[in-house]
């Protein structure tokens, strides 16, 4: 038996794992918008991704990890030299930075931290949902969301029906095999499992498995999982968000300059950003990319030329809905006074302003909406008309 | 009742009898002493033999040697590099490491504490940096975790703390004093090297290790119990880079007193233990350990009535760890019709591998694994066992962060792991002989011992036309996954 996706939303095996959701709507009369989320794990350092122009205070604070040959972006600030894929999208007017950012956490943790950018909220471990998955479900968007990592990450959990790709190395058993644990699964109200069961069966047509021989690490490789990824969405009937993660951003040691790991990391989430827009290709045009990060890195470089956990950082948005390419900021500034306990670019911006007012955009719902069933009716800021088009 | 053997060990294999006292079963494997490995392979090497040899000499010839030989032929040195990987046996190790490791859950006579082992490696996470998921994660995981294990909590904290990998991990090599000696010394200018505190494992031992979030503890204690820190590091040379034993670099140790959470610490090399101490006796630390303890062995959000005798226990034992898990294990035992816990996809491949008695396949027999030789090409057995539990998603030697692999069932659910799941329980059933294979009472054995409502299970399996069959939906039913 062949069904689609969309069939199977309406296919009666669902009903009871439906209960309590609308159905989504069919044929929506705005067209398909996708949105791409990269988590930068670790702790991004946006002064190391977008250097601040002329601040001898900086510069000072550097020494050893400055980024040298930075491509001037504006007036005030430069990019990160080998950030080629978002140089393009700059260049194309569909690149933006928000500087001075962060989500509102300041304990630097990483867990709690990154719990906090994928929950949304203020309190570690409160949520068990993410900020992207209570959209999606308020959008009435379920079995549109898709992990690009083995686990689920809890950004996208609130929804039912998220996907993940993650290539397995193997075969999947025969499609009686899949029937008969599916419909033990429905007898015992596994719900969860039923939904996986759901995905694999369709898996398996689509040949997403690596097959039988050779080793698939390279295909796990995160800008293949970007190619991949970039194909699906530009279906008509694929799934409308992506969630991506780059890990290691943690660089207390080491950070090193144009080729210490801090740069590595970003050069490969330069590389998802690279391969979702050659292989969105026009779906580009209705489609957001946008980073994630738990916190910023001390303005000052550590003894083992590294940097500490930190405060504000940057966003880095790509996509053809962004209204121009500009670094949105509201500078706090470098000096001893200005920064967060005198060590950490302060953030002057809620960094989920920015995501709630794209989220408005993509999910065609209005921000106060968002902002009130999504991040619990907090202080933000509407964004949407300084950086996205909203026609 | 038969859910216990799973849920605090790896079920009943089947020529294993079905132990009818099963709390003493439990609590007869943690003894005072812990048990001799069970592998019998010739390469159970010191994490110090396996840093000085291996992981130095690759870190060497790569860093120094090869960087330099082939600065402008980046093809010879990837080359050199993959040379290199054969003759210090890089991907062998871990693959040997896990045979060592899985053998305690499958073939030995306590599999209760090797489940218990797997905790607390996890709970003191060696992550993947430094390559020393290839050389070193093992060796501690066996030194620092298991050998401490009939000790008391302190005294594994402490090791665990000042274990080479950790201090190598966390970067307190780095973590040197702004008013120390080697602040003011003349090389830190000149090579703009300043002297810097670095917080890293500090705030990991707070919040990882010890008392964790829930005790309140500021950034300000963060900073200070890293200037207690300051100081205990890795030696560099050339020749050897970071492989020196861990010391207590005086010089490097900031001066003054520290006051963590309301502490008073002077300077000096005792004041870590001294911290430690005090950490592990807050009662935040006992606390957030019988949570892990319960959310491990029984379900992902324990009640106050789980963790109270946990605590108890720790209290009147003075965190002495037979205790503490023998106290866990009773909770569990009284819980255990109640919860079933989703397992981890290691200790369900475990289980599996036991349940079954594909034992004599899984772990890749000592003989197998000695016959690796250095310098040469790995065969298929020799890298089953890391690629396998990578694939999985839970290496226990590659976990990407310092805080370990997740206790929660929902994180181990997304489609790719179910798919595992499905790809796994098949390849387990290929791990059997021919004649077990054609068994047609294998599944009925395995359920029989292992499973109370083993007439559900059996007309279930019923429907399945082939004995692979039975055994990948065997091992995917919810009854299953939980133990």
């Amino acid at each position: 038996m062949k069904i689609t996706r969309r069939d199977f939303l309406k296919g009666s095996a669902t009903t009871l794992f439906l209960a309590g959701f609308n159905f989504p709507v069919f044929a929506s009369t705005s067209k398909k918008k996708n949105l791409v989320v990269i988590m930068l794990r670790g702790g991004m350092d946006g002064l190391c991704a977008v250097p601040v122009i002329g601040d001898k205070n900086f510069e000072k604070k550097r020494k050893s990890i400055l980024i040298e040959n930075t491509i001037k972006l504006n007036s005030d600030f430069a990019l990160h030299p080998k950030l080629n894929a978002f140089h393009d999208c700059w260049k194309e007017n569909t690149g933006t930075i928000i500087h001075a950012t962060s989500i509102p956490y300041t304990q630097r943790s990483h867990f709690e931290g990154q719990n906090l950018m994928e929950s949304g909220g203020r309190i570690a471990y409160q949520e068990k949902t993410g900020w992207v998955g209570r959209a999606m479900k308020l959008a009435k968007l379920q079995g549109d969301g898709l992990a690009l990592s083995l686990p689920m990450p809890l950004l996208l959990r609130g929804v039912p029906k998220n996907n993940n790709y993650y290539p397995a190395d193997g075969k999947l058993p025969q499609k009686d095999t899949l029937e008969l644990l599916k419909s033990i699964y429905a007898e015992r109200s596994e719900e969860e499992l039923l939904e996986m069961m759901n995905y694999i069966k369709k898996r398996k047509k689509k040949e997403m498995m690596t097959g039988s021989s050779g080793y698939s690490s390279d295909k796990r490789a995160n800008s293949n999982l970007a190619k991949e990824a970039a194909i699906s969405l530009a279906n008509p009937n694929g799934p409308r968000v992506a969630v991506f993660e780059v890990n290691n951003f943690d660089t207390h040691a080491a950070q090193g300059g144009i080729n210490g790991t801090h740069t590595k990391c970003l050069v490969e989430m330069d590389g998802i950003i690279k391969n979702l827009k050659t292989y969105l290709k026009q779906e580009y045009n209705n489609t957001i990319i946008l980073t994630v990060t738990e916190f910023g890195r001390t303005i000052k470089q550590n003894g083992g030329l590294g940097t500490e956990h930190g405060y504000g950082t940057s966003i880095f948005m790509a996509g053809g809905l962004l209204k121009k390419s500009q670094v949105y900021t509201d500078w706090p500034g470098l000096k001893k006074k200005e920064l967060f306990q005198g060590r950490d670019l302060n953030s002057t911006i809620d960094a989920r302003s920015v995501y709630a007012s794209a989220m408005s955009l993509v999910f065609d719902l209005d921000f106060n909406l968002i902002r009130d069933k999504v991040f619990w009716g907090e202080n933000l800021q509407n964004l949407s008309d300084k950086l996205f088009k909203t026609s | 009742m038969k859910n216990f053997f799973r849920k605090v060990a790896f079920g009943i294999g089947p020529n294993e009898k079905i132990p009818s006292d099963p709390l003493n079963w439990a609590n007869s494997q943690i003894t005072d002493k812990i048990p001799e490995f069970s592998w019998k392979g010739k390469y159970i090497l010191s994490e110090k033999e396996m840093r000085k040899t291996y992981w130095r000499e690759y870190r060497y010839k790569e860093d120094y040697v090869f960087r330099k030989k082939y600065k402008k032929d980046p093809e010879g040195f990837e080359k050199a590099r993959k040379q290199l990987e054969k003759d210090t046996g890089k991907r062998f190790w871990p693959n040997n490491e896990i045979c060592i490791r899985h053998t305690e859950a499958v073939r030995s006579n306590s599999p209760v504490l090797a489940k218990l082992w797997f905790f607390w490696a996890n709970h003191f996470t060696i992550s993947d940096t430094q390559m020393m998921r290839w050389f070193s994660n093992g060796p501690y995981q066996r030194e620092f975790i298991r050998a401490n294990m009939n000790q008391n909590f302190e005294k594994m904290a402490v090791e665990a703390t000042l274990a080479w990998p950790m201090i190598m991990h966390l970067d307190n090599k780095d973590n040197v004093g702004p008013k120390s000696i080697s602040a003011k010394q003349e090389w830190r200018r000149t090579e703009k090297r300043p002297a810097t505190i670095n917080e890293n494992h500090a705030r990991e031992l707070m919040e990882l290790h010890t008392i964790s979030p829930k005790a309140g503890y500021t950034q300000k204690d963060v900073i200070e119990l890293a200037k207690i820190m300051t100081g205990w590091t890795l030696p560099w040379t050339r020749k050897a880079d970071h492989s020196h034993d861990v010391k207590f670099d005086s010089e490097r140790h900031e001066p003054g007193k520290k006051y963590v959470l309301g502490n008073e610490y002077k300077r000096g090399k005792k004041s870590i233990r001294l911290v430690i101490k005090d950490l592990v006796n807050h009662p935040s630390c006992r606390e957030f350990i019988a949570t892990k303890l319960c959310r491990y062995l029984i379900t992902d959000n324990p009640t106050k009535e789980m963790i109270t005798p946990i605590i108890k226990a720790w209290e009147k034992s003075d965190g002495y760890l037979p205790e503490v898990h023998k106290a866990a294990i009773k909770v569990a035992f009284e819980y255990n019709d109640k919860y079933r816990k989703f397992q981890n996809p290691e200790n369900w491949w475990l289980q599996m591998i036991n349940m079954s008695g594909a034992t004599y396949s899984y772990p890749i027999p000592e003989r197998k694994m000695d016959k690796f030789v250095f310098g040469y090409m790995m065969s298929q057995e020799h890298r089953y066992s890391d690629w396998l539990l990578e694939d999985l998603g839970c290496n226990p030697y590659a976990s990407k962060q310092p805080n370990g692999y997740s206790d929660i069932s929902t994180d181990w659910m997304s489609t790719e792991l179910i798919i595992r799941r499905l790809l796994y329980a098949k390849k387990a059933f290929h791990r059997f002989n021919a004649d077990d294979q054609i068994d047609n009472n294998l599944h009925e054995k395995i359920v029989l011992k292992n499973f109370d409502n083993a007439d559900e299970i059996l007309k279930i399996l019923s429907k399945s036309k082939s004995n692979e069959e039975k055994h990948i939906i065997l091992f995917n039913l919810p009854e299953v996954l939980k133990a």
